[in-house]
C-alpha cells in the first residue's frame, strides 16, 4: 500500500469553504447594491409620479367635461360627410394628386434649369468685368456677347418657372377644394380636444413600463434612470465645508418635486408648490431657484437627499413627534447649518436685504427690528450698521424733575407705577429674589437714586401763569394731537411716547409746564417736539395731567437699608478696584452718603443704566451687553443653557432669554455680582417670537455683493428718510408711505384728523417743504391738531425733503414761478374761479362757527406751496390723487359744466384755473369774497 | 278616463307654472313709540343763499315723527327671499334734488345699475359726496344752478350716505337693492311694496338713527300687511 501522499489541504473541505465564502460574498454584494439603490428620495419620486398620474387623470376628465359635446358631434358628422365626399370623388382626386406630383417635378426641373443658367451668367459676368479691368479687350468682348445671348434665355426660363408654379398651385387648389372640408373639421376637432390631448400625452409619459423599470434597476441605473437626483448648482453662492468652499448645490427639489409648479397648492407634502411662487422659486419671480436655490433662505444641508441628514427642523413639539414617528427624525446636532424653522424663515431675508428700515414682505422680521429699537436693545447690545439713540429720557437734569424717593419706588418695579412702560425691571427678578439679594438690591437702588440726584444739573423752571382748567386741558390735549404719540385717557393709538398717566404722583406743575412749553429746555436731546402751546394751553394741560395720581404708589413703603449691607456692597465694589486692605481703609474714609453715592455709580455701571439714559459721568462708557452683530450664526455650544431643559437650538434659547432673561441662572451657585443682568421686559410671546426672528437674521453670511439687494442713491435716501420718520413717529399722525396715520383709528371726525401726506413730494415745492418743516405754520386753520416744531437740523430737513420727493419719484425742482399766462387763459381762469365758487370753501380768512369740513386751504398760499403741474392733476380729479377727499371734482366724466369756456376742454380749464391761482392776490380774494347781494338774501331782509 | 287624467295633469302643471303671475302687495305702517330727539334748528348763516331760501327755521331730518306717531323716511325692502332671481335695472332715473340746501328726497331707494339723477336747483355751490361702502366713492362739484349729473351704484347696500361738504347739515341716504321691491315711508308713515311674487320673505325696515328691524312674511295673492315699530 503506497503511503498516503502528504496533502497540504483537504480539497473537499477547501471547496466547502470556498463555496461558503463566495456565497457570503455574493450576499454581501447583493446587500451593498440594494443598500445603494434603495433610497428615500426614490420612493418620493415614485409617489410623485403616481400622484401626478392621478392628478392628470382628473385633469383629463375635467377637460373632457368641458368639451362641447354637441359641437364635437357636429364636427364628427362634418368629418364623415367630407370623407364620403372624398370617396365619391376618389378617381378625380387620384388624378389630381398625380397631376400635382407631375407639376411639382416640372417646377423643380425648370427651376433647376433657370438656376444653372443663372450661375453660368454670374460666372461670365465676373470674367467679363475682370477682363475689362485688365484691358483684355478681346476676351471681354467675347464674354459680353455671351451675356447678351444669355439674357433672353434667362427671361424665358424665369417665365417658365412661374408658369409651372402657377399651374401647380392651380391644381393643388383644385385638390384642396375636395379635401378642405375634411381638413377643416379635423383641425377644429383637434382645437376642441387640445387640452385633453395634452393631458393624455402627459398621462402616457407618466405610465410605468418595463423599460423604465429596467433602467431604474440596481446596477443598470447608471445608464439613463428615470428616477434620479435633481439639483441646482448655484454659480454665485458657496457652501462652507470648514476648510473648503464649494459652489452651493441644493438637492431639495429631488423630493420637493412640485415646488415650482402652480396648481399643486393642495398637494401633500413634499409635493406642494411653494406658497409664494410670486416671490420665490419660479423663474419669473425675483428669487428664481436657479439663482438662489433653497438653502440660502431655509438653511439645512442642501447636498443631502435624506430627510434626516438634510437637517429639517420641526416648527413645534407636535410636528417633532410626528416626524420622529414617520421619518425616524432626529436632530442633527453637529450639522453646521440646520434648517431654519418656518416660523423664523424671514430671518434669512436680511442676508441680502441690508440697509433698509423694513424688508418688503417680511412683517415678522420688521416687527422684530422695530421692537428692538423700541425696547432699546441696541443701546446695550452693539449691532454693526444699526443707528442707535438713547431710548430712555436723559437724566442729566433729573433733580429738576423728580424726587429721590420717587426714583427709588420706580426702580423697585417700574411696571407697578405704569404697566405700559418700556423701562424693563432690573431688580428683584427670579435670580435675585432671595432675601439676601433683595436686601442688596435695595441698597443698590438707594445708591442709584442718590447718585442720580447728586450728579444732576438743574434747569430754571417757569410757573404756570394761570391756574388752568383741567376740563379744557383734557380736551385740548386730545384735540392738539398729543395722542399721536402718547396713550392717555384710555385712548391708545400709539406707544411711541410714555403713557400720560398718574403724572400727579411724579412731577411738579412747574416742571410739567416748562416741559410742555419747550421740551428741549430740560432735555436738548429729547425726541419730544414743541407744540408751540400758548401759556393758557400749557397751563390747562399741566393742570389736567397732574390731577391723576396713584396714592398707593406715593404711600408705598421705602425699603429699609441695613448699614451692614451698604458696607458689604461698597466693599465688594471697592475690592474690584484695589486690594482688600486698601478697600477697607477707603471705606472707612467715606460717610454713609458717600458710600451710597459710590454704590450708585458702580451699580449704574454694573446694570448698564447709562446705555439707555444719559447720565453724568458715563459719557464715554461702553455698553454692557454682548455684541449681537453675528448672534444669529453664533455656535449653539457657546450659548449657556444652564440647567434649563430646552431644545438645543438658537431660536429656543433666544426666545427663552427674551421671555425670562434670568432663567439660565436657575440651579447655579453664583454671587450677587455674577448673576445674569439682562432686565425683564415682560414681552408677549408674539413679541419674543418676532425678536427671535430678528436675532436669527443677524448672521455672518458669505453672500457675494452682486447677490445683495443693492440700493441706488434714491432708494438709500428714501431709507434714510424712513428711519427718521420712524424715529420721530411721523406716522403717529400722518398717513404716508403705505402706513395709515395711527391717530386716525381713534379720531371720530376724520375731517379733523392730521392730513394724509401720501404724494406730498409730487404735491409741494421742495423749498416750501424745507421751510415748513423748519418752521411749521398753519395751512389748515380749521384743524385743531397742530404740526409740532421738531427743531430739525439742516441735514435732517434735507433728508426729509429728499425722502418725500424720492418716494414719489419726482426730480428735484427749483421751479417756483410759473410763466405769465396769456390773457385768454387768465380771463377763463377768473371766470371759472368765480363760477365754480372756489372761494366758498377756500376762504382767505377762516370764519368761526362753521364745521371743520367746510374749509379748505387758503389759495393765496398755492403759488408758493404747490407744484404747478400737481395743481392741474388735482383739479382734473381730486379723488384719484386722494381718495375720500372733500374736494369735489368739477369735471364729472371729464365733462365741464361750462361748455362755453375754452371750448369746454376740462384739461384746459384746469390749466386756466391754475394759471389764475398763480396770479391770485389778496385784493382779488377780497373782491371775490364780498358777498354779492343775492336775490334770496334780499328776500330775508324784507 | 285616460284622457281626462292627462287633461287634469296638464291643467295642474299650467296652474303651477302660472302661479307666480299672481302677485301680492305688502303694505304697512312704521310706528314710533317713546320720545324722539328734539329736532335741532340748522344754522344756514354760513351761506346766504341757503339762509335766504327759507323763511321758517329749518330742522334736522335725522328722526322725523309724523303727527300720528308714525315715522317718516324709513326704507322698507325685501331683504331675503329673492335670491337667484334677477330684475333688470330700470332706465328711468331716480331724481335727487338739492333745493334750499336740502336733499330731496332725504331717503330714497334705487336699484343697482339704475341711474340716480342729481340736480342742483340752488344758485350756490353744492358738492355731492357719495360715500357708499360697496360701490365706488364719488365727490362731484355742482356749481351751476340747474346742473344735472347721473350716477349709478354697482352693488346692493342699505343706507349709502350722501353728504355735502360745503353745507355740512345736508345729508341723504340711498337704499340700493338688486330688485324693485322697496318703499320709503312718507308723511303718513305707510309703505307699499307691489307685485311681489308669492313666497316667503324677510322684510326689513331701516332708519338712519335707529338701524334695522326685520320681519318674516309669507306672500300669497292676497294683500299682506306688516307693521314695524321703532322706539325712541
Amino acid at each position: 500500500m503506497a503511503p498516503k501522499s502528504p496533502e497540504l489541504y483537504n480539497l473537499k473541505t477547501t471547496a466547502i469553504y470556498f463555496a461558503a465564502a463566495s456565497i457570503l460574498l455574493l450576499l454581501g454584494l447583493v446587500g451593498m447594491v440594494l443598500q445603494d439603490s434603495i433610497r428615500d428620495w426614490k420612493g418620493y419620486q415614485r409617489e410623485f409620479i403616481d400622484y401626478s398620474r392621478e392628478k392628470t387623470q382628473k385633469e383629463i376628465e375635467t377637460a373632457r367635461a368641458k368639451i362641447d359635446q354637441n359641437k364635437l358631434k357636429q364636427l364628427h358628422t362634418e368629418f364623415e360627410t367630407a370623407q364620403i365626399q372624398i370617396k365619391a370623388h376618389q378617381q378625380e382626386i387620384k388624378q389630381l394628386e398625380k397631376e400635382v406630383t407631375r407639376l411639382e417635378l416640372e417646377c423643380k426641373k425648370t427651376r433647376t434649369a433657370y438656376q444653372d443658367l443663372k450661375q453660368v451668367q454670374d460666372s461670365d459676368r465676373y470674367f467679363f468685368e475682370d477682363d475689362r479691368e485688365h484691358h483684355k479687350q478681346h476676351e471681354a468682348a467675347q464674354y459680353e456677347a455671351r451675356l447678351k445671348l444669355q439674357e433672353p434665355k434667362l427671361t424665358d426660363l424665369k417665365l417658365k418657372v412661374e408658369q409651372a408654379e402657377a399651374s401647380r398651385d392651380e391644381t393643388q387648389a383644385q385638390l384642396d377644394k375636395f379635401l378642405a372640408a375634411q381638413k377643416n373639421a379635423d383641425a377644429e376637432m383637434a382645437k376642441l380636444t387640445l387640452d385633453v390631448t395634452r393631458f393624455e400625452k402627459k398621462f402616457e409619459s407618466l405610465k410605468p413600463n418595463f423599460f423604465k423599470s429596467l433602467l431604474d434597476a440596481p446596477m443598470l441605473d447608471f445608464l439613463k434612470p428615470s428616477l434620479r437626483i435633481q439639483q441646482v448648482v448655484l454659480e454665485n453662492l458657496e457652501d462652507d465645508f470648514y476648510f473648503v468652499r464649494a459652489k452651493k448645490v441644493d438637492r431639495c427639489i429631488t423630493c420637493h418635486l412640485g415646488i415650482d409648479q402652480k396648481g399643486l397648492e393642495g398637494a401633500p407634502v413634499p409635493f406642494k408648490s411653494h406658497p409664494r411662487l410670486d416671490l420665490f422659486v419660479s423663474a419669473d419671480s425675483p428669487h428664481p431657484v436657479e439663482t438662489f436655490g433653497c438653502t440660502v433662505c431655509h438653511g439645512g444641508s442642501g447636498h443631502s437627499a435624506n430627510f434626516v441628514t438634510t437637517a429639517h427642523t420641526p416648527h413645534d413639539e407636535k410636528q417633532k413627534k410626528e416626524w420622529e414617528k414617520k421619518y425616524a427624525w432626529k436632530e442633527m446636532e453637529h450639522a453646521p447649518e440646520k434648517m431654519i424653522s418656518l416660523k423664523h424663515a424671514e430671518a434669512s431675508c436680511a442676508k441680502c436685504h441690508n440697509g433698509v428700515v423694513d424688508v418688503p414682505q417680511a412683517p415678522k422680521l420688521n416687527e422684530g427690528r422695530r421692537l428692538a429699537e423700541t425696547f432699546g436693545c441696541f443701546n446695550c447690545h452693539k449691532v454693526a450698521g444699526v443707528e442707535r439713540w438713547k431710548v430712555g429720557p436723559s437724566l442729566l437734569n433729573v433733580q429738576s424733575k423728580l424726587e429721590q424717593d420717587w426714583i427709588v419706588r420706580w426702580l423697585k418695579n417700574p411696571k407697578e407705577f405704569r404697566p405700559s412702560t418700556k423701562m424693563p425691571r432690573v431688580f428683584h427678578l427670579s435670580n435675585t429674589s432671595d432675601e439676601a439679594s433683595v436686601e442688596k438690591s435695595a441698597v443698590a437702588i438707594a445708591g442709584i437714586a442718590t447718585y442720580l440726584i447728586k450728579n444732576s444739573g438743574s434747569v430754571s423752571l417757569l410757573s404756570p401763569p394761570v391756574k388752568g382748567d383741567p376740563e379744557k386741558g383734557k380736551k385740548q390735549m386730545e384735540a392738539l394731537g398729543c395722542l399721536g404719540c402718547h396713550t392717555a385717557n384710555g385712548k391708545a393709538a400709539n406707544n411711541h411716547g410714555p403713557e400720560l398717566s398718574n403724572l400727579g404722583s411724579k412731577v411738579t406743575p412747574d416742571w410739567l409746564y416748562t416741559w410742555l412749553k419747550d421740551p428741549k429746555h430740560y432735555s436738548p436731546s429729547t425726541r419730544m417736539p414743541s407744540l408751540r402751546l400758548s401759556n393758557e394751553e400749557a397751563s390747562n394741560i399741566t393742570r389736567y395731567l397732574l390731577t391723576q395720581r396713584d396714592q398707593n404708589f406715593e404711600s408705598s413703603r421705602l425699603p429699609h437699608i441695613k448699614a451692614e449691607n451698604v458696607d458689604d456692597l461698597a466693599l465688594t465694589f471697592l475690592s474690584g478696584e484695589m486690594r482688600r486692605a486698601d478697600a477697607r481703609k477707603q471705606l472707612d474714609q467715606m460717610n454713609q452718603e458717600q458710600r451710597l453715592e459710590y454704590i450708585g455709580k458702580k451699580s449704574i455701571s454694573h446694570q448698564g443704566c447709562f446705555s439707555c439714559h444719559a447720565i453724568k459721568g458715563f459719557e464715554t462708557t461702553k455698553p454692557i451687553g454682548t455684541e449681537l452683530t453675528e448672534e444669529g450664526s453664533k455656535d449653539v455650544r457657546k450659548l449657556d443653557f444652564g440647567f434649563v431643559h430646552l431644545e438645543h437650538d438658537r431660536a429656543s434659547w433666544f426666545f427663552q432669554k427674551l421671555k425670562e432673561p434670568r432663567i439660565f441662572d436657575e440651579g447655579k451657585d453664583k454671587t450677587y455680582h455674577d448673576k445674569l443682568r439682562m432686565p425683564q421686559f415682560d414681552m408677549t410671546d408674539e413679541q419674543a417670537q418676532s425678536l427671535t426672528t430678528f436675532l436669527l437674521s443677524l448672521q455672518k453670511a458669505h453672500i457675494p455683493q452682486e447677490m445683495h439687494k443693492n440700493l441706488n442713491l434714491k432708494e438709500a435716501q428714501v431709507e434714510e428718510g424712513r428711519l427718521l420718520v420712524r424715529k420721530l413717529n411721523c406716522q403717529g399722525c400722518h398717513t404716508v408711505d403705505g402706513v395709515e396715520g395711527r391717530i386716525r383709528s381713534i379720531t371720530e371726525d376724520l375731517g379733523k384728523a392730521p392730513p394724509v401726506i401720501n404724494g406730498e413730494g409730487k404735491k409741494v415745492q421742495p423749498q416750501w417743504l424745507f421751510q415748513f418743516l423748519h418752521e411749521p405754520a398753519a395751512i389748515r386753520p380749521w384743524l385743531n391738531v397742530r404740526m409740532p416744531t421738531f427743531d430739525f437740523s439742516d441735514t435732517e430737513l434735507t433728508t426729509l425733503v429728499d425722502y418725500f420727493q424720492n418716494l414719489d419719484h419726482v426730480p428735484p425742482s427749483y421751479n417756483t414761478s410759473h410763466a405769465k399766462p396769456p390773457a385768454e387763459m387768465m380771463a377763463a381762469g377768473h371766470e371759472l374761479f368765480q363760477k365754480f365758487q372756489c372761494i366758498k370753501c377756500h376762504k382767505a380768512e377762516p370764519q368761526p362757527g362753521l364745521s371743520a369740513s367746510f374749509l379748505a386751504p387758503n389759495l393765496l398760499m398755492a403759488k408758493s406751496r404747490l407744484r404747478p403741474e400737481w395743481v392741474v392733476e388735482w383739479l382734473k380729479d381730486p379723488q384719484i390723487l386722494q381718495e375720500g377727499t372733500m374736494m369735489p371734482t368739477f369735471f364729472a366724466e371729464k365733462q365741464s359744466p361750462l361748455p362755453d369756456v375754452l371750448g369746454g376742454d376740462y384739461v384746459k380749464q384746469s390749466e386756466a384755473l391754475r394759471d389764475y391761482l398763480w396770479e391770485f392776490t389778496p385784493e382779488e380774494a377780497r373782491i371775490i369774497e364780498q358777498p354779492a347781494p343775492s336775490k334770496a338774501a334780499a328776500k330775508t331782509v324784507t | 278616463m285616460k284622457n281626462t287624467l292627462k287633461w287634469l295633469a296638464c291643467l295642474s302643471l299650467n296652474l303651477m307654472l302660472s302661479l307666480p303671475l299672481f302677485a301680492g302687495t305688502v303694505t304697512g305702517k312704521v310706528n314710533f313709540t317713546g320720545t324722539a330727539p328734539e329736532p335741532e334748528a340748522i344754522s344756514m348763516d354760513a351761506d346766504p343763499v341757503c339762509a335766504g331760501a327759507h323763511e321758517e327755521p329749518q330742522m334736522t331730518e335725522e328722526v322725523v315723527v309724523n303727527p300720528d306717531n308714525t315715522l317718516k323716511n324709513v326704507f322698507v325692502y325685501v331683504k331675503t327671499g329673492l335670491e337667484g332671481q334677477t330684475f333688470p335695472a330700470p332706465t328711468t332715473p331716480v331724481v335727487m334734488d338739492q333745493k334750499g340746501c336740502h336733499y330731496n328726497p332725504h331717503v330714497f331707494g334705487v336699484q343697482v345699475g339704475q341711474p340716480v339723477q342729481i340736480v342742483n336747483s340752488d344758485s350756490t355751490l353744492h358738492n355731492v359726496h357719495g360715500m357708499p361702502t360697496k360701490s365706488k366713492e364719488f365727490n362731484l362739484g355742482m356749481p351751476i344752478q340747474g346742473m344735472k349729473l347721473n350716477k349709478k351704484f354697482d352693488a346692493p347696500e342699505i343706507g349709502a350716505k350722501f353728504k355735502c361738504d360745503v353745507h355740512p347739515w345736508m345729508n341723504a341716504y340711498a337704499g340700493v337693492t338688486d330688485h324693485p321691491f322697496y318703499s320709503v315711508t312718507g308723511d303718513s308713515g305707510t309703505y307699499e311694496i307691489k307685485d311681489l311674487p308669492p313666497g316667503k320673505y324677510t322684510l326689513e325696515a331701516w332708519q338712519e338713527k335707529y338701524g334695522a328691524k326685520t320681519q318674516e312674511i309669507t306672500v300669497t295673492d292676497a294683500a299682506q300687511t306688516a307693521d314695524f315699530t321703532f322706539a325712541g
